[in-house]
């Protein structure tokens, strides 16, 4: 591990984030938010400043040999671009008025897609400031270093450990023989998205901002809303149905979508994650209007929310169409067991990813049937193609070391005097990049209430889950910092 | 008609066998040993590689209407296909063993790029024949014509068959079916009115499918309707093309030695259960109880290891059991020591290949019992004056099985008549062939 090649790394993406203030800096002066205004000049100055700074540590020979960069480096660059680009994205917020702690939490609520806010007083804060946290969602939805990839030739090379480490899901699949054609298809389909959900939440009736800020917090599978009741605050059918259909789509797998898009129309049907995902959506929501309309809701209301609430928490974006904390235990229990499933790989949803579940799943079958049959040749098998034994053990190792990360955090947070629901669901909704909870985190209430221990807890685990655990748990051992050296060669 | 073969197998011999009749034949090939074998039948032996245009040349393929490839190798069965197209134009076979070969993109261009015009893959058909007897449950060979229409099967007679000793007259066989051949130990025979079967006979029926199934209900009793499980010895290519057509409707088990081969047909096929292991290792053949299996089919490269495999397979109790014979010699040894179904690669791909290359207005569909007899497609004539069956005196050796009338499939009695215009599924002994031939296209040898 060569810790200027690392750094260079890192310098030359955070200089580059810099660029990502701008537009907050225009919304800020087009509502002449002058206090806010300083925060994300002083944040874009500050980026800028470390980024170059980083380059100048490292050194130009540094530079050269980032071009041959190993697997643990592409690792420690994702790890350490992440925490640094989140403590950077915080300082608006600090200027805002928030707390170091709180600030951190509400930028790494946003990168990551989590969606958890800290914010208690909605109308304290300023339109630039809702429209960065909507902002971070949207660049995190995709991916910061897919971002870097796909608008820095210099990163094609090296940039490959780069882009797959952070790229959610467990396989490595490439559109285009250049990565950086890959990088760039699956943001233009991203944006595409975009402004293509602007447009129908306008035609339904929401202001421009509004519907902006939505459309890339819904894309992102983010959650975070500029209204303090979420997309409740609306009272909108068709507003919530167009979100349901973005949040879907933000689900799936980008990769799979651009393929549909350039002719490819059953793609989408024929991938067995797609159709798995889909089946969770349709059995999740049969029962959780069942269940609904046994506590005396509508039919059409309880399908109308049963629909929602489950497309949002499944796809981890955290939007509340009504405050599911008033629900009851059993509605709330559907939720619950979606919180540990998640979206698709390859999309810009969190959690374990209903991939891995299909191939635990299948894995734990195969195990039984050769307890049966002790000589029996079993492959795994996804779409009709044998899943390599690695790939298996990785997502075994990943559920293992995903529920040991979700017990630690639970223990801390509880201990820490949350309430055990608080203290579960907090937990799940930040390692499960999803939002809101039950209880003392639900829908309609908010994380400031924490331990300040637990949130830079619920922090680190944003951060975990985001990267997919691995990616920042290897750094838990100490050979990778043996190997450690000041040498770019 | 001159013919040149490459490659002096067991494929390359019994072609010579069955064309040095009637026209010339070379064979090609680079053993010198094989030559004694050729020397008994009426042909040219040359020794040599197909791949050299040299030999070719000595061959005189320029002269030649037909050219065969049948050697053990792909490679070399396609060069001398190519070898030949460059130096005249005769019509080329082509005999393959491997998939990608058959499968090449857009079929037509690959293959006559390498100057082939047919190619022939005896394993494939070897799967396809094999899984239509397993389809027969109590058949012991069955044949497919007409698209279906008319269909052909084989039992054996045990002792308490209903339809022992008693005269075939009185036995009264569905409309739409016809007893056409018995095969008694060595003798094999069309049945009269006044034939009697016996415990043992292996006796052949042709008919539709519906009376098919009324005349296996009175052979072998009630019908049995659940999923048939089949256990498949040797993942070879025979091996996994068949479980790969039986795997929907039946329960599979292959049995492959190779791990390597055996990870790799698991990956390809999607419901059958892959186990790596020796088919002639009792303890796995007892603990994946192989026994409880409706049928074993053993399709290992090697006569001697496939026999192995299936008498262990019916000393645990399987009700039927198919081998693959890779020499022609061990076909009726086999079936001596108690193998129901005995089967080569060879017989379908060769009827097949002389099918091709003969063409006229006799097609050689089928051989029953390892050639004692064959089905024969007649086209009768456009100027052949109609007659009902009865007023005929075909030879004796024969016995029209099914009369194709535009889309019709009629199983004949005695009144039924054969028109100018019709087909004719003709059951035939070996020896009659010619004759039968000739009698009813009215032509004249």
């Amino acid at each position: 591990m060569r810790l200027p090649v690392i750094l260079y790394i890192t310098g030359v993406l955070v200089r580059l984030f810099a660029a990502t203030f701008l537009p907050a800096v225009l919304i800020a002066v087009v509502y002449r938010e002058w206090a806010d205004l300083a925060g994300f000049l002083a944040a874009l100055v500050l980026t800028f400043a470390s980024g170059a700074g980083l380059l100048r540590v490292a050194g130009a020979a540094a530079g050269r040999a980032s071009e041959h960069m190993r697997r643990v480096e592409g690792l420690a660059c994702v790890a350490v671009t992440w925490l640094l680009v989140a403590h950077l994205a915080a300082v608006p917020y600090a200027f805002a008025g928030l707390g170091l702690i709180d600030a951190l939490f509400e930028a790494m609520s946003g990168l990551t897609t989590t969606g958890a806010t800290i914010f208690v007083d909605f109308s304290a804060y300023g339109r630039s400031i809702y429209f960065w946290r909507a902002m971070t969602q949207w660049i995190g939805g995709m991916g910061v270093i897919a971002l870097f990839v796909a608008v820095l030739p210099r990163l094609a090379i090296g940039g490959r450990e780069l882009f797959f480490a952070e790229a959610p899901g467990p396989e490595e699949e490439k559109l285009t023989p250049q990565l950086r054609h890959t990088a760039l298809a699956l943001w233009q389909v991203y944006a595409g998205l975009t402004v293509l959900q602007v447009l129908a939440l306008v035609m339904a009736g929401m202001s421009v901002f509004d519907a902006a800020c939505h459309a890339m917090t819904t894309l992102a599978a983010g959650g975070f809303s500029p209204h303090p009741l979420s997309i409740a605050g609306y009272q909108s059918a068709t507003v919530e149905w167009i979100i349901v259909a973005f949040m879907f789509v933000a689900g799936a797998n980008f990769a799979l979508q651009y393929r549909a898009l350039r002719g490819n129309r059953t793609a989408l049907f024929k991938d067995e994650e797609f159709r798995a995902y889909t089946a969770v959506v349709l059995v999740a929501t049969a029962a959780l209007a069942l269940f609904l309309v046994r506590d005396g809701l509508a039919p059409w209301e309880a399908l109308r929310h049963g629909v929602f609430q489950v497309v949002s928490i499944l796809t981890t974006t955290g939007y509340a169409s009504t405050d599911f904390q008033l629900w009851s235990d059993q509605a709330k229990m559907v939720l619950f067991l979606l919180m540990f499933i998640g979206g698709c790989a390859g999309s810009a949803g969190g959690g374990p990813k209903v991939v891995r579940h299909v191939l635990m799943a299948r894995y734990t079958l195969r195990e039984l049937t050769r307890t049966l049959h002790p000589r029996a040749v079993l492959p795994v098998k996804l779409g009709g193609r044998v899943v390599p034994e690695p790939i298996l053990r990785s997502v075994q190792v990943f559920m293992l070391f995903y529920l040991l990360s979700f017990s630690v955090g639970v223990a801390i947070v509880v201990a820490l005097g949350a309430d055990l629901i608080t203290g579960i669901t907090a937990t799940i909704a930040c390692l499960g990049n999803i939002g809101p909870g039950f209880d003392a985190v639900g829908p309609m209430a908010n994380f400031a209430g924490l331990h300040p221990v637990s949130k830079v807890v619920l922090t680190l685990l944003m951060w975990i889950g985001r990267l997919e655990v691995l990616t920042v748990l290897v750094f838990f051992r100490t050979e990778p910092w043996r190997s450690a050296r000041w040498s770019a060669t | 008609m001159r013919v040149v073969i490459v490659g002096g197998g067991e494929i390359g011999f019994s072609l010579a066998q069955a064309l040095s009749a009637q026209h010339d034949v070379v064979v090609v090939d680079q053993k010198s040993s094989v030559a004694d074998r050729f020397e008994r039948l009426d042909v040219q032996f040359l020794q040599g590689t197909g791949t050299s245009s040299d030999v070719l040349q000595r061959a005189s393929v320029d002269k030649a209407d037909v050219f065969v490839a049948c050697t053990g190798l792909d490679e070399v069965n396609i060069v001398a296909c190519a070898l030949a197209n460059q130096v005249a134009s005769p019509r080329t076979f082509c005999f393959v063993s491997r998939q990608d070969f058959v499968e090449m993109p857009a079929e037509q261009k690959g293959l006559a790029r390498f100057g082939i015009d047919r190619i022939i893959w005896p394993e494939a058909q070897l799967a396809a024949d094999i899984e239509r007897i397993i389809g027969a449950p109590g058949a012991l060979d069955a044949e497919v014509f007409a698209d279906g229409a008319i269909r052909l099967l084989e039992y054996q007679l045990d002792a308490g068959a209903s339809v022992i000793a008693r005269p075939i007259a009185d036995l009264h066989f569905p409309a739409g079916s016809l007893l056409v051949a018995v095969r008694r130990g060595e003798s094999f025979f069309i049945p009269r009115g006044d034939s009697q079967l016996a415990s043992g006979d292996r006796i052949v029926v042709m008919g539709t499918p519906d009376a098919l199934q009324d005349v296996r209900r009175r052979l072998l009793g009630g019908t049995d309707e659940r999923r048939q499980r089949v256990t498949i010895i040797g993942g070879g290519d025979v091996g996994f093309r068949l479980a790969e057509r039986l795997e929907d409707s039946m329960d599979v088990v292959v049995i492959e030695r190779s791990e390597e081969r055996g990870a790799l047909i698991a990956g390809r096929l999607r419901r059958t259960l892959v186990l790596a292991g020796d088919g002639t290792d009792l303890e796995l053949l007892e603990a994946e109880d192989i026994g409880r299996s409706d049928v074993l089919v053993s399709v290992i490269d090697n006569d001697e290891r496939n026999l192995l495999a299936s008498l262990l397979a019916r000393q645990l109790g399987v009700r039927r059991v198919i081998t693959r014979v890779g020499r022609q010699a061990n076909l009726r040894l086999f079936e001596r020591v108690g193998i129901d179904v005995a089967i080569s690669a060879r017989g379908a791909a060769v009827a097949s290949a002389l099918n091709q290359i003969e063409g006229g207005t006799a097609r050689l569909l089928a051989l029953v019992e390892q050639g004692a007899g064959s089905i024969l497609e007649l086209q009768v004539p456009a100027d052949y004056a109609a007659r009902a069956l009865r007023d005929m005196a075909p030879p004796r050796e024969s016995i029209v099985g099914a009369i194709l009338r535009g889309s019709q499939a009629i199983v004949p009695r005695g009144h039924d008549r054969i028109e100018p215009g019709d087909r004719l599924l003709v059951f035939v002994t070996k020896a009659a062939a010619d004759r039968v031939r000739d009698f009813f296209t009215g032509a004249r040898a």
